[in-house]
């Protein structure tokens, strides 16, 4: 063994580690960063809440008139710092009630209507009244009864409903200076970590460097164990410093609660100064109005929570990452794929086009459905981020675990339609009747076109394809069409011969039988297109040596026809099970799922949960488990028949 | 030139360049409607051409209009304005960033024009949201060879139609989609019913709501003067065949009447069943919204406005063949004249807007189940309804779930 083979695990060890060290904890570098920065801006949107609610207090005082309220604000807000302007708008009339801003102490004095630039300000009042008396009507807090925006200009706006007589009649607003300076994350400790994590990973290498396959596998198992260690220790440092943090943002909100309960009650003459408006502590809220919980009325901290982990779920995937970088890139996984990558040059210039076209029109869509099926978005918070819906499995396990398949109602036994696996059955049973009759009349017509010298042959051909080239919602609204009670051609033929018309779409099985009638109309033009092909290619010899020996025309089917049709009839199956299992057309148009959505298939049954029932997330597992089932099946249908090799 | 007086030009020039904007309006209309607000938006630019906007119609077909606009408008790629039913207000409003609330623009006189339901089917948690353009509503049409005189209540709706039924011949008094919960909302507000309470909370198996499928139920079974499944192509052939000499339908029936049946409309008959109350169908109402991503919505609402003042109205009315949310247009003598206008108009007057929340559209479903059961005897009115109310609920429920 050369030396510069033994070399090798060392130089491995070394990049690895440095690389899986540094994503590591690079990562968790930049995420308390972020949490720092998150802490910051909490600890200005609670101050800025503290001092709206404040004059929320101030200006909702019985004493204030429309007259005094100008003065009021005024005396407030020289009394507050950080603050550099204060509305109140009244929503009848578009009335601008009061202003601290300099633009309007100057040019346009309050009171007066508001003008058209003003509009947002408006809307914003009519949005918060719609708010709070939604959250009210719902009994859960669903919008924003605080709107807090950021200005063009720096620092932020904070806006809350303005109630008269009991009644939300417009908004009140302040708008202050961001004063709370995020900590920044030490860079230092960040990198003696990564430091350590190499050193860790190199000193087996370096140590069995002779023995390569030993020196390898330790340097990979030591990286892991540096890893473990360099981001625990990590996370001890940052949550004793988010504590600190938090305990400092903590004590500034409660100095401004207090200093806020001076200036109202310098603002408000003493006797309305009541127990009620002065609980400063009361001030520090949400942006549902709900109390923080973090002072008590008088504005003394309360002992604070136990902090949650800063990286939480992600720690464990940030060392799954990091691990797998080490371990490739110390087992040689990336020098491979580079030499491959150089070798084979000209194929993978060829292909990119396609993968970058895959990418964003297949992948991508594939992996936000996957994302979005763990996540409960719907019609009312589909605005929101993936981090704030997360559910995790729920919508699996809701739709996995319900085993309401059957209930007992009044007359006996009812199934409930709507449960998944019923409609997984009635999926798989449309599909495995939909493909046999498919191959079945389709090998069949195949065979009879097959017949040598078989006149008008070309005529019977294109009359057979036709189904297949009319679009397959124009035939499945004439299979419809047919199937209507009164005035269906199937009923009046029926009745033609005396028999009572049916109610097609009443019953679960008839129902079935019209969708499957129309799709079996649909599809044996392809099986038939396919067979012909396949029929064509087999020697004529075979059949006349068959015919020497003998052989019956059972027989010539089954050990010449059958086997040589084969190679070209399973990978037609396979697809055609996909495609039948996915039949969104048919069932959607022909039986829209009736009666009470007995005759549902998976997708048209996700369909009307994304757009009937607004439940995204949900819809998406559907899809997902969907995905899954034909995955599984795909995989399957590989093994068995070794289609992808024929 | 001195540089700076280059500079000036330059700013001019741009200044200038931004005020000849386009406003696009996308819309869904077809054929006479398409014309009349092509003719609207013609004027409109013809008179104010000095304020430097055009407004560009577009005409998106109808079943992709709502998902363009959905997709579209929220990302500022989509139309500045665009005309629609109430149906999908609350929905976009949920989303947020699709519609622009317009409490803001409108004035005293503006909201006085409109028929008073009209502009609260663009009401959403008591904003307004659009300005209503046209709206739709179901009426008695009526063979006037068959029907010289139209019912005024059900007990003379059924006496005439029993006349007019022939089971052996394949005729039948009266005709309409009655299984489809759109046409018998019309019974079900004539007897007090509903289906959302503020909340809102779904209310389907209200006894109101049972009582008006009792009388559906009647009129199938009892007094047989209705066909089975009657989808709209069937009501069509039916009243075209002169099959049947009523038809509870919209303005969209007009047009596929066959010219050579003479017709009439009047309001739908009072419910004798239920003390005297008159039917009151849902409307439906196209709003003009603005979308609120768009960059000048101040012209974008002097084009709404005058989308819907009076002499548009009437254009509307007149060329378009549509039936006018602002009222005053129904003063016009050539308006007042026109039988078809004033019989949807004087409808209007009793009906209810269709509800706007988003909640709507999971209705469809569950409803559609229960009447169907109803008609067709698979359960009673009770059990259908409460069947319904309980699938509902859930979905609701599930909806709103944290």
């Amino acid at each position: 063994m050369s030396t510069g083979t033994a070399q090798r695990p060392v130089i491995r060890a070394i990049v690895g580690s440095l690389l899986a060290g540094a994503l590591a904890l690079g990562v968790a570098h930049a995420l308390l960063g972020r949490a720092f920065e998150n802490l910051a801006t909490d600890t200005d949107d609670r101050s800025g809440i503290v001092a709206l609610n404040a004059l929320t207090a101030v200006v909702q005082s019985p004493q204030s008139s429309d007259d005094t309220l100008r003065r009021t604000v005024q005396g407030w807000q020289t009394r507050t710092s950080g603050i550099t302007a204060s509305r109140i708008v009244r929503i009848a009339g578009a009335e601008l009630l009061a202003s601290t801003a300099a633009h309007d102490s100057v040019e346009a004095e309050a009171p007066r209507r508001l003008e058209r630039d003003e509009k947002p300000l408006f809307d914003m009042a009519q949005r918060l009244r719609s708010a709070v008396n939604l959250n009210r009507d719902e009994g859960a807090p669903r919008k924003n009864e605080i709107e807090v925006e950021s200005l063009p200009k720096g620092g932020r706006s904070f806006s809350g409903p303005f109630v008269e007589d009991g009644e939300i009649s417009g908004l009140v607003q302040v708008q202050s200076i961001d004063t709370a300076v995020p900590r920044r994350p030490s860079w230092w400790i960040t990198l003696g970590l990564i430091l350590m994590v190499v050193g860790c990973a190199v000193v087996p290498a370096f140590v069995f460097r002779r023995r390569s396959r030993v020196a390898t596998w330790g340097a990979v198992g030591a990286g892991a164990i540096g890893l473990i260690a360099a981001l625990t220790l990590h996370g001890s440092f940052a949550t004793k410093a988010l504590m600190e943090a938090q305990a400092q943002g903590d004590a500034a909100i409660a100095a401004r609660a207090r200093s806020q309960a001076d200036a109202v009650s310098a603002v408000i003459p003493g006797d309305v100064a009541t127990e009620d408006s002065l609980a400063p502590g009361a001030w520090d809220t949400d942006v549902y109005r709900r109390s923080r919980g973090r002072l008590t009325a008088d504005a003394t901290i309360l002992p604070a929570p136990p902090m949650p982990s800063v990286f939480g779920k992600s720690l464990f995937l940030l060392f799954a990452f990091a691990l797998v970088l080490l371990a490739t890139t110390v087992l040689g996984g990336f020098h491979a794929l580079g030499r491959a990558l150089r070798d084979n040059r000209v194929a993978y210039a060829y292909i990119l086009p396609a993968i970058v076209g895959m990418a964003l029109l297949v992948y991508f869509p594939f992996v936000y459905g996957v994302v979005l099926s763990f996540t409960d978005s719907t019609l009312y918070n589909a605005n929101q981020g993936v981090a704030e819906t997360w559910i995790g499995l729920r919508n699996y396990a809701d739709i996995i675990f319900d085993f309401n398949v059957f209930s007992h109602g009044d007359n006996g036994w009812v199934v409930n339609y709507s449960n998944f696996y019923w409609t997984l059955f009635f999926t798989i049973v449309w599909t495995i009747t939909n493909v046999t009759i498919g191959v079945t009349v389709g090998l069949a017509l195949a065979l009879v076109l097959n017949i040598k010298n078989l006149w008008f042959k070309p005529l019977y051909r294109v009359v057979l394809i036709l189904p297949w080239a009319v679009p397959n919602y124009i035939t499945a609204l004439v299979w419809k069409g047919m199937f209507h009670r009164q005035f269906g051609v199937i009923n009046q033929v029926l009745e033609i011969f005396g028999r009572q018309p049916i109610s097609w779409f009443d019953n679960p099985l008839s129902s079935f039988a019209t969708a499957l009638a129309t799709n079996g109309w649909l599809s044996f033009p392809f099986m038939m297109v396919v067979s012909m092909g396949a029929l064509q290619s087999i020697p004529e010899e075979l059949y006349e040596a068959a015919e020497v020996d003998g052989a019956s025309w059972r027989q010539r089917f089954f050990a010449i026809t059958l086997p040589a049709l084969r190679p070209a009839l399973v990978p037609a199956i396979i697809l055609s099970v996909i495609w039948t299992f996915n039949m969104f057309n048919v069932i959607y148009l022909v039986t829209g799922g009736e009666p009470s959505g007995a005759t549902e298939i998976l997708v048209t049954q996700a369909y009307k949960f994304a757009f009937e029932r607004y439940r995204y997330g949900y819809a998406a597992a559907y899809s997902t488990i969907i995905f899954m089932i034909l995955l599984v099946y795909g995989i399957f249908q590989n093994r068995v028949s070794r289609a992808t090799e024929a | 030139m001195t540089p700076r007086l280059v500079l000036a030009l330059a700013a001019l020039t741009i200044a200038k360049a931004s005020l000849a904007e386009d406003l696009v309006v996308w819309h869904a209309y077809r054929a006479e409607e398409k014309a009349a607000l092509e003719t609207i938006a013609a004027q409109y630019n013809a008179t104010h051409a000095s304020k430097g906007v055009t407004i560009k119609t577009l005409a998106v077909p109808f079943d992709a209009l709502a998902d363009k606009i959905s997709a579209a408008v929220p990302r500022g790629r989509g139309a500045d304005i665009f005309i629609y039913a109430q149906d999908r207000l609350g929905g976009w409003i949920e989303t947020g960033n699709v519609i622009e609330p317009l409490d803001f623009f409108l004035d005293k006189a503006t909201r006085a024009r409109y028929l008073p339901l009209t502009l609260q089917a663009m009401t959403y948690r008591g904003t307004v949201y659009g300005l209503p353009v046209n709206f739709k509503v179901i009426a008695l049409i009526y063979n006037k060879k068959l029907v010289p005189a139209p019912p005024k209540t059900t007990t003379e709706l059924v006496a005439i139609a029993k006349k007019l039924t022939s089971k052996a011949s394949g005729r039948f008094g009266l005709a309409y989609s009655y299984a489809d919960f759109y046409y018998h909302a019309a019974l079900m507000n004539g007897f007090g019913g509903r289906v959302f309470e503020a909340g809102p909370k779904a209310v389907i198996d209200n006894p109101q709501n049972i009582q008006s499928m009792d009388l559906l139920l009647q009129w199938i079974y009892t007094d047989k003067i209705l066909p089975a499944e009657p989808s709209t192509a069937l009501v069509t052939a039916l009243f075209n065949e002169e099959k049947t000499g009523m038809v509870f339908s919209g303005p969209w029936f007009l047009s596929e009447i066959s010219k050579s049946i003479d017709y009439g409309i009047a309001p739908l008959p009072l419910i004798d069943e239920a003390g005297g109350k008159p039917m009151r169908p849902w409307v439906t109402v196209e709003g003009a919204f603005i979308a609120a991503p768009c960059k000048n919505k101040d012209a974008a609402y002097e084009f709404i406005k005058y989308l819907t003042d009076a002499s548009s109205a009437k254009v509307m009315a007149i060329k378009g063949r549509q039936t006018p949310a602002n009222k005053e247009v129904y003063s016009d003598p050539s308006v007042a004249s026109n039988p078809v206008l004033k019989a949807f108009k004087s409808q209007v007057d009793v009906s209810v807007p269709m509800p706007n929340i988003a909640e709507m559209s999971m209705m469809w479903s569950p409803v559609t189940i229960a009447i169907g059961s109803i008609v067709k005897r698979g359960a009673t009115p009770k059990e259908a309804l409460a069947t319904a109310q309980k699938a509902l609920t859930a979905d609701m429920a599930n909806l709103r779930r944290k």
